[in-house]
C-alpha cells in the first residue's frame, strides 16, 4: 500500500510528463535544430553538432544589440506596468472591501479577449484616423491627425504596458492581501503616518508580489513579437520578430533557433542576475 | 436446425454479402478528398468554383502557409496536401528535393487558354511541373497630389518623402529593387553588392513610416484604399486597384528599370494519394469562371487569356495595364535564385531590420 509521499509522487507524474513532453522536449528539439552546420534542410546525418549558427550570431554584432534593446524596452515596460499596477492592486486589497470581487473581475475582463485583439485596438486608438487623433483633432490641439502615435517604439511601450497592467496587478494584489493588517496597525501605535506606513511596512512586505509581477511582465516581453509587427514599425523592430521571420519568412530554422535559443539564456541569465542581487528568497 | 436460426444466417449472410460490395466499392470508388497548402484568403469558394461545381461530393480541405519558404518547409516536412501553391523563384527548390509531380497537360483542358509565357515558368528542365494561376505586377504606387511623376524604383529612396514611404516587409524584394536601380544581375548579386545594398536599405529605413507585410492589412486595409499616411509604396496592382476604387488620388508607375511581375504556380506533391482528382482541381482553377472572379472579386491577374481579353472594367483595364500592348515586354518576371542566394539576402534583411 503506498504512504502518503507515494501517493503525492504519483500525482505529480502527469504534470512531469506533461513538462517534458510539451516544453522540455521542444526546448532540446530547438537546440539540436540550433546546432545544425548549415541554414538549408535540417539534416543531423553530417556535421551535426555544430556552433556555425552560434559564430554567425557572434559575427553579427547588430543582432546581439538588437537583444539588449529589447531587454531594455522589456524592462522599461515592466517596471512602468507594476508601477501602474500598483495602485490599482493597493486599492483591491485596502479599499475596496466587499466590492473587491466586482473590481477583480473587471481587472480580468482584458483576459476575456485575445492578445492580438487588444493589440489591434490600440491599432485602432493610436492610428490615423484612430480615437486619440479624433479627440486631439476635435479639441484643437492638431490641425490634422498627427503621424507620431503609430508605429514608432513609443507606440509599442504604451500598448505593451496597457497590455501587462492587469498581469501585473495579480500577484502584486496577492502580496498585498497577505499583508498582516497588525504589522500597519503597530506601526500607526508607535507614531507613524500613512505614507511612513506606505513606504516602510506595505511596499517592502509586497515586493515579493512586485518582483514577481517584474519577472512576469519582463520575461515574456523580451521575445514579443505581435505587438512590434502591428503598431512597431521600422523603428518599433523587437529581437522576437527577429526568430519570427527566420522561422517562418526565411525558411532558415537553425538560424532562427539558435537566435531564440541566446534569447532564452540571455533572459534567464539575467532573471537569475537580478534574483541573486535581489535576495527573493529573504524577501518571501 | 431450426426456421429462425436458418433465417438469422440468410440475414447476415445477406449484410456479409452488402459489407463487401460496399468496401470494394469504396476502395475501387474515386477518391473524394483533396488537401491544398495554401495562403489565407485563397480558400474562399470564389476561388474554386468550377472544381467544386463539377465535384459537388469533394471534400476540399485547406492548410496555410504565411511565406513562400513556410510553404517550402511545410512541404519538406509533414504536410499531407495534394497540391501547393507558391510564387515564382521557388520552382526549383521543390523539383530538386523530389516533393512535385511532372504534370500531364494534355488532361487539363483549359491548358490552351493559358499563353506560353506564363506556362513556360511552370518549366523545370523542360518538363512542366507546374500549374501558373495567379499573376500580377510590383512597382511604385503613388499619390500625383504630393509626388510627381515617379519615373524610377529610386523613388523608395527619396528623402524628401521620410515618413511617407512604405516598403514591402522582404529581403528577396529589397535586393530586387536595389537591384533594379543599380543595374545588378538579380541572379549573380556579388558579396560586395550585397554589403552595399544592406547599407542603402538602412539608410532608407527611416523613410518608411511602416514595412508592410498584407498588402491588405497595412497598405490598403480591409481592401480599402492606400493608407492616407503612404505617399510613395512598394506595392502590387491589387492595392492600386482598390485605391482606384475608392476614387482616391493615385498612380502606378512606369519604371524605366521595367515593372517587376510575379506569377503563383500550383503544383501537385509527389506524395499525392490523388494525383487525378488533383489535376482536375488545377484544371478547374483555369476555368473562365474562376479566373474571372479572382480577377473582379480580389484585382488578381489570371494566366487565363480569355478571360483577361474579356476584361471591360476600366478600373481592372488600368491596374493590369490591359490597354498596354508591350507592358510585359517591359516587365521584369521574377528569376530563380538558389537557395544559399535566398538566405543570404534574408539575413541581410534581417540586419536591416535590427538595425
Amino acid at each position: 500500500m503506498l504512504g502518503r509521499r507515494g501517493a503525492l509522487a504519483y500525482l505529480a507524474v502527469p504534470p512531469y510528463v506533461w513538462l517534458v513532453l510539451l516544453f522540455l522536449l521542444p526546448l532540446l528539439m530547438m537546440v539540436a535544430v540550433s546546432l545544425q552546420p548549415a541554414s538549408g534542410r535540417i539534416d543531423f546525418t553530417s556535421g551535426w553538432p555544430s556552433t556555425s549558427q552560434y559564430q554567425q550570431i557572434a559575427d553579427t554584432p547588430v543582432y546581439l544589440r538588437q537583444l539588449g534593446l529589447s531587454a531594455a524596452i522589456a524592462l522599461g515596460v515592466a517596471i512602468s506596468a507594476v508601477v501602474l499596477a500598483f495602485p490599482l492592486a493597493y486599492f483591491l486589497a485596502f479599499r475596496a472591501r466587499q466590492r473587491a470581487t466586482v473590481f477583480l473581475i473587471l481587472l480580468l475582463l482584458p483576459f476575456a479577449t485575445s492578445f492580438l485583439l487588444r493589440v489591434m485596438a490600440w491599432k485602432l486608438m493610436l492610428g490615423h484616423d484612430g480615437a486619440i487623433n479624433w479627440l486631439l483633432t476635435s479639441v484643437g490641439l492638431v490641425d490634422e491627425p498627427t503621424t507620431l502615435l503609430i508605429y514608432s517604439r513609443s507606440a509599442v511601450i504604451i500598448t505593451l504596458v496597457y497590455v501587462w497592467i492587469p498581469f501585473a496587478a495579480l500577484p502584486i494584489y496577492a502580496a498585498l492581501q497577505r499583508i498582516d493588517r497588525s504589522h500597519l496597525e503597530a506601526a500607526a501605535d508607535l507614531g507613524a503616518g500613512p505614507w511612513t506606513r506606505f513606504f516602510r511596512v506595505t511596499v517592502p512586505l509586497s515586493l515579493p508580489g512586485v518582483l514577481a509581477a517584474l519577472f512576469m511582465v519582463f520575461i515574456p516581453t523580451v521575445g514579443e513579437y505581435v505587438t512590434p509587427v502591428l503598431v512597431g514599425g521600422p523603428q518599433g523592430v523587437m529581437y522576437g520578430q527577429l526568430v519570427q521571420d527566420f522561422f517562418t519568412r526565411a525558411g532558415n530554422w537553425p538560424l532562427g533557433s539558435a537566435l531564440a535559443v541566446v534569447m532564452l539564456a540571455t533572459t534567464v541569465a539575467l532573471v537569475a542576475l537580478a534574483s541573486r542581487l535581489i535576495d527573493v528568497r529573504r524577501l518571501a | 436446425m431450426s426456421t429462425q436460426l436458418r433465417t438469422t444466417r440468410r440475414g447476415l449472410a445477406v449484410v456479409a454479402a452488402l459489407a463487401l460490395v460496399l468496401t470494394a466499392c469504396g476502395l475501387g470508388g474515386e477518391p473524394n478528398e483533396l488537401s491544398v497548402l495554401e495562403w489565407s484568403g485563397y480558400e474562399q469558394p470564389d476561388f474554386w468554383t468550377d472544381f467544386a461545381s463539377a465535384n459537388p461530393e469533394t471534400e476540399v480541405s485547406f492548410e496555410f502557409g504565411i511565406s513562400d519558404a513556410d510553404i517550402l518547409t511545410q512541404m519538406e516536412g509533414n504536410s499531407t496536401a495534394d497540391i501547393f501553391h507558391f510564387y515564382t523563384g521557388w520552382q526549383q527548390f521543390y523539383v530538386d528535393e523530389g516533393l512535385v509531380q511532372e504534370i500531364d497537360t494534355s488532361k487539363l483542358t483549359n491548358w490552351d487558354k493559358v499563353p506560353d509565357s506564363f506556362k513556360q515558368l511552370g518549366q523545370i528542365n523542360g518538363k512542366q511541373y507546374y500549374v501558373p494561376w495567379d499573376w500580377g505586377f510590383t512597382s511604385i504606387m503613388y499619390n500625383p497630389d504630393e509626388v510627381p511623376e515617379v519615373t524610377s524604383w529610386d523613388a523608395l529612396f527619396d528623402e524628401q518623402y521620410a515618413g511617407h514611404i512604405s516598403m514591402w516587409n522582404d529581403g528577396p524584394a529589397a535586393v530586387t529593387v536595389s537591384a533594379y536601380v543599380h543595374d545588378y544581375d538579380e541572379t549573380a548579386i556579388t558579396d560586395e553588392q550585397l554589403a552595399s545594398i544592406e547599407q542603402e536599405w538602412i539608410a532608407q529605413k527611416p523613410l518608411n513610416k511602416f514595412y508592410w507585410s498584407g498588402e491588405y492589412v497595412e497598405l490598403c486595409p480591409n481592401n480599402g484604399p492606400l493608407d492616407p499616411d503612404i505617399w510613395i509604396a512598394y506595392a502590387w496592382q491589387g492595392c492600386y486597384a482598390t485605391t482606384l476604387a475608392a476614387g482616391q488620388p493615385v498612380a502606378y508607375a512606369d519604371p524605366v528599370e521595367g515593372r517587376n511581375s510575379w506569377v503563383g504556380l500550383y503544383g501537385i506533391s509527389a506524395d499525392s494519394d490523388s494525383p487525378e482528382l488533383a489535376l482536375e482541381f488545377l484544371d478547374a482553377k483555369l476555368a473562365n469562371l474562376t479566373c474571372s472572379n479572382a480577377m473582379t472579386l480580389f484585382y488578381y491577374g489570371c494566366v487565363n487569356q480569355e478571360v483577361m481579353d474579356a476584361v471591360e472594367d476600366p478600373i481592372l483595364r488600368e491596374a493590369f495595364a490591359l490597354d498596354d500592348p508591350s507592358i510585359l515586354e517591359r516587365t521584369n518576371f521574377t528569376p530563380l535564385v538558389t537557395q544559399e542566394q535566398r538566405d543570404a539576402w534574408t539575413q541581410m534583411w534581417s540586419e536591416v531590420q535590427a538595425e
